[in-house]
């Protein structure tokens, strides 16, 4: 039996909401790093998280019954001892300084920007972005949080009901994101080729994310293996039950395991000639990262099931 | 005689005025009585739990339950039952039924996870929902350790002691009065705790949750 209130369009936007503050947090690292390089790799995933974000909060809109109510957000989201309310406004908030990050980030409105407004100085332009980015990288981590903590603070769910869960879905939200800024840094490889500094910054997060990811599922899958009885069926569900193949090929294999090979393959091929190209196995281990990180939120809410109360009671009153 | 049809006239118009005013007044004041004992009512009601009470001993799974809920309370076709008879097998391989419906828990998750603030407890420790306000996000279904929202097109549904329906808080929901065979109790905890004299245990733990079950053979 599996978890079916919550369908694809949640599920969906867990992956979308995680990986766009990922991919923000990434570019922003990148801009504040060094802001005279990757212009267009920062630009372009600057709008890749906004999009994702975008689209992550379009889906769940349609996934409410009353989606034109949702919107009237100051009414819907007004009740502040939920986390559905913190995380609404948070990521709407993530959002605005997603898209702002991204125009300023953009050549042309910069230029114009310049022309039509005295205080957008080069260096005033400059405080702006970095401010945003600051801005950025904390809502982003919020929103990245967040994911996890919707999820945690049902509370109905024995699942869910771990920290485990929110630091699962940050590490995978990060992991996600810096897979989104590597596919597009290598779409961009022409007009804004990656330094390999920034490339080495790279893989070594994603080696370091991987390491920590699979920890984390350990610990995660472990803790409830030795909880009730319906933690149990859910963690089994995913390493043994109907879930298995699917957690084994797409979040094991194909989202970290492939991610982890081919940052290592990278690292070795630069080490023994750095004129190498190392983008094949970049995008390929990115890919593997996406896959799996968009798997891992549909296995862990699919196997998000409820603990049976009423019938263990009725079990212990029976003759 | 056109004087005196005058007079009556206006005899007639001054006795029909004084019994209007009567009326009115009489309307008035009853009107005013019931207001203050609904309120006394509500008052003496404050901070009361009432929930329900179900004995496996004489549940026999009819769903004259499920069918008077669904009826008094109107149920669109597209709204799942508010209230669910489950069967059970005991060691001697008979059929146990019990009857559940929302436990009205002393510390409801849903409304705590409610993020417009459409559910709420009130009088009798009623948890009920505000269509108008609820936006259809399934919150509540996750965070209930119970599973019991459910949902149709207009918003979520649930059991509000038949609120909705015309009933008032304290005052016994159509599920009870239609169980035939005195399996089901509504009042308030105390009362069910007295009249289970230490036979009834709470239906689980989380929540604390209004919904005590009389064991077999108990």
């Amino acid at each position: 039996m599996l978890q079916l209130t919550w369908g694809w369009q949640p599920a969906l936007y867990l992956f979308l909401g995680g990986m766009g503050a990922g991919a923000f947090i990434m570019a922003a690292v990148l801009y504040l790093l060094d802001s005279t390089k990757h212009r267009l790799v920062v630009c372009a995933s600057m709008y890749a998280a906004f999009a994702s974000l975008a689209i992550g909060l379009l889906l769940l809109l349609a996934e409410l019954i009353s989606p034109a109510r949702g919107l009237m957000m100051w009414a819907s989201f007004s009740h502040f001892t939920s986390w559905m309310t913190y995380g609404a406004w948070g990521a709407f908030l993530a959002m605005i300084v997603f898209i702002v990050s991204a125009l300023l980030a953009t050549k042309q409105v910069g230029n114009w920007l310049n022309e039509k407004w005295k205080w957008y100085t080069p260096e005033n332009s400059l405080k702006l972005r970095r401010g945003l980015a600051w801005a950025g990288i904390v809502l982003g981590a919020f929103v990245a949080v967040y994911t996890g903590m919707l999820l945690m603070s049902a509370g109905g769910v024995p699942l869910w009901n771990t920290l485990l869960l929110p630091l699962l879905f940050t590490v995978s939200a990060f992991d996600t994101g810096v897979a989104l800024v590597e596919i597009i840094a290598v779409l961009l490889h022409k007009k804004d080729p990656l330094a390999e500094k920034a490339a080495a910054l790279m893989e070594r997060i994603v080696i370091a994310l991987v390491v920590i990811e699979l920890l984390v599922i350990a610990v995660f899958l472990g803790s409830m293996f030795a909880g009730g009885s319906a933690a149990a069926e859910s963690a089994g569900m995913l390493v043994s039950g109907g879930l298995a193949a699917p957690f084994w090929i797409m979040i094991i294999v194909l989202g970290l395991a492939l991610p982890l090979v081919m940052a290592l393959a990278c690292m070795l091929l630069k080490k023994k000639d750095a004129n190498k190209d190392a983008r094949p196995m970049m995008v390929i281990g990115a890919a593997g990262a996406l896959i799996g990180g968009c798997e891992l939120r549909f296995l862990i809410l699919a196997a998000g099931i409820h603990a049976a109360v009423v019938s263990e009671t009725i079990m212990g009153l029976l003759l | 005689m056109q004087e005196s049809v005058a007079l009556s006239r206006r005899d007639f118009m001054k006795g029909g005025i004084a019994i209007g005013s009567c009326v009115i007044f009489g309307a008035t004041a009853a009107t005013l009585a019931a207001g203050k004992a609904n309120a006394d009512d509500a008052d003496s009601l404050a901070g009361v739990q009432y929930g329900f009470l179900v004995d496996l001993n004489k549940c026999v799974g009819c769903e004259n339950c499920v069918a008077a809920c669904r009826k008094y309370n109107h149920l669109s076709e597209d709204t799942p039952n508010r209230r669910k008879v489950t069967k059970f097998t005991n060691s001697r391989q008979e059929d146990v039924y019990v009857s559940t419906s929302c436990m009205h828990c002393a510390e409801p998750s849903c409304e705590r996870v409610c993020p417009s603030g459409a559910i709420s407890k009130g009088n009798a420790g009623i948890v009920s929902t505000d269509k108008d306000r609820c936006i259809g996000c399934k919150y509540c279904f996750q965070a209930c350790p119970y599973g019991v929202p459910h949902y149709n097109s207009v918003a979520m549904d649930k059991c509000d002691c038949c609120l909705d329906a015309g009933i008032v808080p304290g005052q016994t929901p159509y599920c009870v009065q239609n169980c035939k065979f005195g399996a089901l109790r509504y009042g308030s905890m105390e009362e069910l705790k007295e009249f289970a004299r230490g036979n009834a245990v709470p239906i689980g733990t989380p929540n604390d949750p209004s919904c005590l079950v009389i064991g077999e053979g108990r």
